[in-house]
């Protein structure tokens, strides 16, 4: 009895994390090159909106996740624009893309469905495709698609930041971008890829909510998780897999408090449960060291053509 | 010397103005797309604001009181967007302090609602401030945490130990009637002594950063803090005190719109009028008068976004595509400013050759 609520527990935290781990990967590439990028939730509900708008009229779910893809990728370059090209305010940006992406994806949805969320479309809850793998079959194909997608993502995002030349330029670009340039690097290019990449990746996470998760878009669904996925990058110090498990650690108690609601035993109530993963988090700041954040350089490297 | 004086202040002038043009443009297309008539809508959000100005009068008070706690904040470098669960902190002290507390005349009821209030604001801004200043932590992160922990405290409350007579709605109870603020006209409908507390805040704040040593030391702890340390002036100490007095006019707010408005607190109280405050406190330069102006504004939009929806078909979410695009644009503004500078000289240099 009791494994098998731990085995439930565990399963659940599998599936919860998969939004965070994706978004946090993508937000990495950002600290790392010297980006805060406060706009992660609406990098998600952008994309959680685009997936499932398209997977309605078109009944494709791999055709909304690459919409929802794209959706984050461009909140990502109107970041990306502002910042690195225009030497913008990035907190202000990041705050301004929240509410104008969770504005305008509501404001479609009721311009079109006339209601707060979209009506149910297809899913993608499970990969059928591994049900044929022998004696484990049965229990992978209970996970998404995109929560493989997410284990391929933590290995190419371990193996750029550690193995390739690509993963020091980035640090370089974060840390120092004046020596970084004079050594002939293209600061602006590299940073901007940063920037789409975390769109990209932070859509993804998006999709992974509407399709993966639920079957429809919701307003509000992301309900904070891009902010944790920040700040699971900020205790994992900005290193790959210390993030992965930071956002498990948040994905746990994601899990607990689901199951505490369900079984509704303890009769606690379910504010003081949803509260935990950021009581953790502020604890985390509180006890971690903030020395790591000192090497990344948050000051805008503005262009020379643009001079004030 | 004069032209560059002249090209300056144009500058500053048709920054915003280019600003504001701007963001209407993107809206306009925006509610191009759901095949309603922009100029329709606007007209439908004109005749909802000034058909409720009374309403509209009371949506700005608490955007006046953040956009003044953003204001103090700016001005001393930081950047404050934890005022969201201060206004909650404070408007749910100021509930529980009017409905629970009974016997007490109205001369020490309604004071003592808008202390707790603000006290409380003051408390929950308290933790964040002592991190961000002993410790150095992400202000911003810290900040948006407690907001989401604000949120779900509030809940808590009002779903459970201060919940009201009837359990089906998620609301404390009404508040005594010695706790209700003063009113100054009461139809058709009321308008509480609560914007004597606005403008007598935008007084004090202006007076403050322009007549007081404090002030200015305060200004220039904000335009160079390595600058302010050499010259001595305790820069954590105005970093500390800034956060800490934004709370106490978040919480002041809250127990404002709670006494004098709305006689309760109810779930999802706050539309978001801790957000409210920043761009309008950015996008005029923390100028006290340019702040009530705009919250005049924010809260006709509010207002008037809902007889947009019901006549126009606009979606009420129309407001915070055009907060929005304002705060993306703000971002840019140094960048803004710097092509409106540009196409001001080229202009200059045209008409004299």
């Amino acid at each position: 009895m009791n494994q098998s609520i731990l085995i439930i527990i565990i399963m659940s935290m599998m599936r919860l994390t998969v939004p965070i781990i994706i978004a946090a990967l993508g937000n990495m590439y950002c600290l790392q090159a010297g980006i805060m990028n406060l706009g992660a939730d609406g990098m998600m509900i952008a994309g959680a909106f685009g997936a499932a708008l398209t997977t309605y009229f078109t009944g494709n779910v791999w055709l909304g996740v690459l919409v929802g893809v794209l959706a984050g990728g461009i909140i990502g370059s109107l970041h990306s624009l502002i910042y690195v090209e225009f030497g913008g305010m990035q907190n202000v940006s990041g705050l301004g893309l929240n509410i104008l992406a969770a504005g305008i994806t509501t404001f479609l949805c009721r311009a079109v469905f006339n209601s707060n969320m979209t009506p149910s479309v297809e899913n993608m809850f499970t990969t059928p495709a591994l049900a044929g793998v022998p004696v484990v079959g049965d229990l992978l194909m209970q996970f998404s698609p995109i929560f493989y997608i997410m284990i391929v993502l933590s290995f190419i995002s371990w193996y750029v930041m550690a193995k390739t030349v690509t993963g020091l330029r980035i640090v370089a670009v974060g840390s120092d971008p004046r020596t970084t340039e004079t050594a002939g690097i293209n600061v602006w290019r590299l940073k901007h890829v940063c920037v789409i990449t975390c769109g990209l990746m932070t859509g993804l996470a998006g999709a992974y909510l509407s399709l993966g998760q639920l079957d429809r878009f919701v307003e509000g669904m992301t309900s904070g998780k891009g902010m944790l996925a920040i700040i699971a990058v900020t205790i994992g110090r900005r290193k790959p897999l210390k993030t992965v498990a930071a956002a498990l650690v948040f994905g746990f108690f994601d899990a607990l408090q689901l199951q505490i609601q369900v079984k509704s035993g303890l009769n606690l109530p379910p504010e003081l449960i949803l509260s935990i993963p950021y009581v953790i988090a502020v604890l985390a700041l509180l006890f971690g060291s903030s020395k790591s954040m000192d090497k990344v350089n948050l000051n805008p490297y503005v262009k020379s053509k643009y001079e004030f | 010397m004069r032209n560059k004086l002249k090209g300056i202040s144009i500058v500053s002038i048709m920054t915003p103005v280019v600003i504001i043009a701007a963001t209407m443009l993107t809206t306009s297309a925006l509610i191009m797309t759901t095949g309603a008539n922009p100029l329709n809508a606007y007209y439908y959000l004109l005749t909802g604001v000034f058909s409720n100005i009374i309403d509209t009068i009371n949506r700005t008070i608490p955007i006046a009181f953040t956009a003044f706690a953003v204001a103090l904040g700016l001005k001393a470098g930081l950047f404050n967007i934890g005022l969201e669960s201060q206004f909650l902190m404070g408007a749910l002290a100021g509930a529980a302090t009017g409905a629970f507390i009974t016997g007490v005349p109205a001369i020490v009821h309604v004071p003592l609602c808008l202390l707790v209030g603000m006290l409380s604001g003051m408390l929950y801004a308290l933790p964040a401030a002592a991190m961000f200043v002993g410790k150095g932590a992400n202000l911003l992160v810290l900040q948006l945490l407690f907001n989401s922990i604000g949120t779900l405290i509030c809940t808590y409350f009002i779903a459970g130990p201060f919940a009201g007579e009837n359990p089906s709605v998620a609301a404390t109870p009404r508040i005594q009637a010695t706790a209700q603020l003063p009113n100054l006209i009461t139809g058709p409908n009321k308008l509480s002594i609560s914007i004597l507390f606005v403008m007598f805040t935008a007084f004090a704040l202006w007076f403050y950063l322009n007549k007081t040593t404090s002030g200015y030391q305060l200004r220039t702890v904000g335009d160079n803090a390595d600058a302010a340390r050499y010259a001595g002036i305790n820069v954590k100490k105005y970093h500390f005190g800034v956060l800490l007095v934004g709370g106490a006019l978040a919480g002041l707010a809250g127990a404002l719109d709670v006494t004098g408005n709305f006689y309760r607190m109810y779930g999802n109280y706050s539309p978001g009028y801790g957000f409210d405050g920043i761009p309008i406190a950015m996008l005029v330069n923390g100028n006290p008068l340019g702040m009530v102006i705009g919250a005049v504004i924010f809260g006709a939009l509010r207002v008037g976004s809902v007889s947009m929806q019901t006549k126009a078909g606009v979606p009420v979410e129309i407001v915070k595509v055009i907060q929005g695009v304002l705060i993306m644009l703000i971002s840019a503004q140094h960048f803004i400013r710097f092509l409106v500078g540009k196409y001001i000289k080229k202009g200059e240099r045209n008409g004299k050759t």
